[in-house]
């Protein structure tokens, strides 16, 4: 049974979020909350709504440069369409699309990419990181510049795996 | 002077530094966990660096994710607050290895300071008095009695290996020693795989007091008095004082010249503070050094109008002590009360969104916080939400000041442990400056 601070808590979730809903069973109780901005279906489950499908996904919304930039908005959560999967940096570190500057990139947009095969580089301390793909798909977008800093969780890489 | 410092810290002392750097035309790098984008410190400084997901682990415990934030940004400095890396040797060292200036002490002041044995023999090298006690661990039940009777009752057995409570027994009369030797080696035995014991004489009611010490790269090394911490619940300092009631001039003095003497003796650097026990008979004894800055260093900032923090950059940049020569006599009284977030009777964390927050303002008041309305404390660090210092010409306006500041203090959506601070301020013993570290254990137990 939810206590009242915690309905209030998931009440303000669906509305900043901008939820369609949220529906919480637990034996011998239930309960649905449902997003002013649209007509919910019971059983939608909370994700962030789907922007319509377009055959080419719509552009991330601009993100401040990491250095030397006045805001320090996160790293928006780019557009994607169905089946889109976002490749994130797991570290700090510079951003590097080849093994060398003499060499072609790792990947180019329209590859297809397996779970495991090395995407880029993210240099840290003068280490060079192998960054993997954790999925299998197409190369759909590539977020970041050569020589790019990014930080945890940065969106690297846009993925369709449908 | 340094250009661009990344402050590998979160919540109110990342934003205190911050604040030290804007005034002294430096660039500020916040480093933050994902649970931590909101924050106020990453609001307000001129670049941030998502660093790991919440855990502090993987984020501000993680010291490649921060020494590379500051080499994407261009940082030539670090300043690692309190807790978390503060005072881990090694960080410091990776820092210094990268070419980074370490805003604190050298790395092997850290190192010594922080092994519990050595920061003791150095001060008995430096001539500081320490508890007396045993320096090896006891061998046997007579020579344990003999030097239990030597030092006077009570006096305590603790575990070599260990703390926490854990294989300490307090011993009241020789009678009981035998047999508490035995039982205290056999819990420290089962806690910490080694039931070595050593013995310490016990102080019945002490009082915390610590000292504020600054030391530049010239050699100059000051004191800049005490603050009063005995009130605390489980080793956890709840209010904080500026100076201390219970320390005369003299006191204050040959503390003062103590501390001076120990971290020049080791030839510290930058901010510390040294710990130590006060009897009720006036005698002190040597507990710690903490190699950092302290959650409560604004009391001594309100009572010697020293900038710590600044003077922690400065130092680090290679500039020398400024202050002026002579015995230190504090300015009024300050007084601080942590407000964290947690139940005011039963202490139980009560992280969440703060729905309302007024801080007050007025005469002699400083909030140190990085909370805000609707801001959305995070389960997953301390409990602190903010530090709320009075000032007063002395102890008892100071004591009225907190009083009317804690009454205006809204903060809803969470509890806080605002209440128990009121009825702190308002309990007699308090009022009259007559207590020890023993103070919160009898002021819980009386209302209950």
């Amino acid at each position: 049974m939810l206590t009242f601070e915690q309905i209030k808590e998931l009440i303000d979730l669906v509305s900043e979020r901008e939820l369609q809903g949220v529906e919480i069973e637990r034996s011998g109780f239930k309960v649905r909350i449902d997003g002013k901005a649209r007509g919910a279906s019971p059983s939608t489950p909370p994700v962030q709504p789907a922007p319509a499908a377009a055959p080419a996904p719509a552009a991330p919304a601009p993100r401040p440069a990491v250095a030397g930039s006045d805001a320090n908005a996160p790293a928006e959560e780019p557009e994607l369409p169905e089946g889109g999967h976002v490749v994130t940096s797991p570290i700090v570190g510079t951003f590097y699309a080849a093994p060398n500057p003499e060499s072609d990139p790792y990947v180019r947009v329209g590859d297809r990419v397996k779970t495991g095969q090395v995407l880029c580089i993210v240099e840290a301390m003068k280490l060079m990181n192998e960054i993997e793909s954790d999925a299998d798909g197409v190369i759909l977008e590539i977020y970041v510049k050569n020589a790019q800093p990014v930080e945890y969780g940065e969106p690297l890489f846009a993925l369709q795996t449908a | 002077m340094l250009r661009k410092i990344l402050i590998a810290n979160r919540g109110e002392i990342a934003l205190r530094i911050i604040q030290a750097c804007r005034e002294l035309g430096i660039a500020t790098v916040a480093v933050h966990s994902t649970a931590d984008r909101e924050s106020l410190h990453v609001t307000y400084a001129d670049e941030a660096i998502c660093i790991g997901p919440p855990a502090s682990r993987e984020s501000y415990l993680d010291v490649s994710s921060i020494v590379s934030a500051a080499e994407i940004t261009g940082a030539d400095g670090v300043h690692p607050g309190y807790g978390f890396l503060a005072e881990n040797a090694d960080f410091a060292e990776v820092v210094e290895d990268c070419k980074l200036t370490w805003i604190g002490p050298r790395p092997r002041s850290i190192r010594l300071m922080g092994d519990k044995a050595a920061a003791r023999r150095t001060a008995e090298d430096a001539g500081v008095p320490v508890l007396p006690g045993s320096r090896e661990p006891l061998t046997d039940a007579r020579a344990a009695r003999a030097l239990a009777d030597e030092l006077g009752y009570p006096v305590i057995l603790k575990a070599v290996a260990g703390g926490g409570g854990r294989g300490m027994r307090i011993v009241r009369a020789g009678e009981e020693l035998e047999g508490l030797l035995a039982t205290a080696g056999q819990e420290a035995s089962k806690a910490f795989g080694d039931g070595s014991i050593y013995i310490e004489k016990y102080l019945v009611q002490p009082r915390h007091v610590e000292f504020q010490v600054l030391a530049d790269g010239h050699g100059r090394v000051v004191h800049l008095g005490e603050r009063e911490c005995s009130i605390q619940r489980r080793h956890q300092k709840l209010i904080e004082e500026a100076p201390s009631p219970a320390l005369t001039p003299e006191l204050r003095s040959a503390m003062g010249e103590a501390a001076v003497r120990l971290s020049a003796s080791v030839g510290y650097e930058n901010a510390g503070t040294i710990e130590f026990l006060l009897d009720e008979d006036g005698s002190f004894y040597f507990m710690e050094m903490n190699t950092r800055i302290q959650v409560e260093h604004p009391v001594t900032e309100m009572v010697s109008g020293v900038d710590l923090v600044k003077w922690q950059i400065r130092i680090a940049s290679g500039e020398p002590l400024t202050l002026p020569e002579g015995d230190f006599v504090p300015n009024g009284h300050a007084i601080e009360c942590r407000i964290n977030a947690e139940d005011p009777e039963r202490f139980t964390p009560s992280p969440g969104r703060i729905d309302v927050y007024h801080p007050p303002g007025g005469p002699g008041i400083r909030v140190d916080t990085h909370a805000y309305e609707h801001y959305r404390i995070p389960p997953h660090y301390d409990s602190l939400v903010a530090k709320l210092i009075a000032w007063g010409e002395d102890r008892a306006e100071a004591v009225a000041r907190m009083q009317r500041a804690l009454d205006f203090f809204v903060v809803e959506g969470i509890k806080t442990t605002i209440p128990l601070h009121q009825r702190i301020m308002a309990d007699r013993d308090f009022r009259a400056g007559r207590f020890s570290t023993r103070f919160m254990e009898s002021f819980l137990a009386k209302k209950g």
